[in-house]
């Protein structure tokens, strides 16, 4: 089921829709705050639910495995990398979990437009852009293609 | 010209009276306005209902001590610096706006209904705090309009694209240059000038204020009780949210070699 805004608490910062990768999270002409504009796309992958730093979008769980009661928040606090979610059945039992997001500072790393632009040679290449600079290795593994001959005995 | 009260010619053709009655009558329609919106769109039933329902689940009371500290937190946070805005940017910009508009208020109010018509000299200070808080919103607000807008930074939509949300800001920032406008315009001899500015600046103060029950104006009286439902919420444990993760299961970038060459 769909995510929702809170309109009370959602203050229209645009978080939302800046990281939906349905790119269905808009803002409303009326009020100027936030909601999803085609709620059949939405595969509740809960971005805009971790990314909303006024905790304004829920997700509507589906009543078949998540019947009514029920409850799934999250916290993402960036300066202690982690993220904390919140369980809750309707039976009253309460679960929680803290699992770390980062290794690295929040905002360290580059963007791929802070990267130089790759030259036009770059495209006869099998690797990627900036590879294997950019994932902090001296080269990327490789398999001998020996190892793939079928000796007959 | 900054120094004068802009309103002190008003009386030439335009009595004290009218003046004082028209400011009162806006007033009272931001106060009106305001209550229709909470009847009309039942904001004042849903806030009830949520804090029944939140209340319900309250692990601890709060005390009238506790309530209050927590009310002057949400003053001072949420309220005098915008503390709930996560883009810095933002929060200058409504800073602006939100001082500017009050000091351009409150100096209206003083210089109309104490300076105005019985010879009594303005001083000086009224006029400039007029002209600087009208200045902060066309500043803080053309800011916000063509840069930081969520239309236009996050949706990429053109700055000029007009929709109802929109109604609050442009009726304010067009009453505030209106006002500056005609105030500028009186130094010259152009009477007609000086009129149609005068007329343009009387229309959009009235369509700032008439105009609540649709605008968002009513947002600086929400937002601030929202605020502070937000802040009981975490003191009594009704908040929904997981809490805060314990600061030793932080994770430790010490440890973590590739964080060198980060």
């Amino acid at each position: 089921m769909p995510t929702f805004t809170y309109m009370a608490k959602c203050d229209g910062c645009g978080q939302c829709v800046d990281i939906c990768p349905s790119d269905i999270m808009h803002i409303d002409k009326t009020y100027r705050r936030s909601f999803n504009i085609e709620p059949n796309f939405c595969w509740e992958c809960y971005s805009c639910v971790k990314a909303c730093p006024q905790h304004a979008i829920d997700v509507r769980g589906y009543a078949d495995f998540a019947p009514l009661g029920h409850s799934v928040t999250v916290r993402r606090e960036e300066e202690k990398r982690t993220i904390s979610w919140k369980v809750k059945f309707r039976d009253g039992r309460e679960k929680n979990f803290v699992s770390p997001i980062r290794t690295t500072e929040w905002g360290s790393i580059k963007s791929p437009s802070d990267y130089d632009v790759p030259s036009a040679d770059a495209i006869n290449s099998q690797e990627l852009a900036h590879e294997p600079e950019a994932l902090n290795i001296p080269a990327l593994p490789t398999l001998d293609p020996d190892k793939f001959k079928l000796v007959l005995t | 010209m900054f120094t004068t009260n802009p309103f002190a010619d008003l009386p030439a053709f335009l009595s004290p009276a009218l003046i004082q009655a028209y400011v009162v009558l806006m007033i009272v329609a931001v106060f009106g306005g305001t209550l229709f919106d909470v009847v009309h769109k039942r904001s004042g039933q849903y806030f009830s209902e949520y804090r029944a329902k939140t209340k319900s689940r309250a692990k601890r009371t709060i005390g009238g001590g506790e309530a209050t500290t927590m009310a002057l937190k949400t003053l001072v946070v949420e309220v005098a610096r915008a503390g709930e805005f996560c883009s810095q940017q933002r929060q200058i910009s409504h800073l602006f706006m939100f001082y500017g508009f009050i000091t351009y208020l409150v100096t209206t109010v003083i210089m109309v209904f104490c300076y105005l018509g019985d010879g009594t000299p303005t001083p000086t200070i009224l006029p400039l705090l007029w002209n600087l808080g009208a200045l902060m919103v066309v500043i803080g607000g053309s800011w916000f309009f063509f840069l930081l807008r969520v239309d236009v930074s996050h949706e990429h939509h053109s700055p000029f694209r007009l929709v109802r949300a929109d109604m609050f800001i442009v009726s304010l920032l067009s009453s505030v240059s209106f006002a500056l406008l005609w105030e500028l315009s009186k130094s010259g001899s152009n009477a007609t000038l000086t009129g149609v500015l005068l007329a343009l600046y009387i229309f959009s103060s009235t369509f700032l204020f008439v105009s609540v029950p649709w605008s968002k104006f009513a947002h600086m009286f929400y937002k601030p009780v929202m605020a502070y439902q937000r802040r009981v919420e975490e003191a009594d444990g009704s908040s929904n949210l997981p809490p805060p993760a314990d600061p030793s299961q932080t994770v430790n970038l010490q440890a973590d070699p590739r964080q060198k060459g980060a």
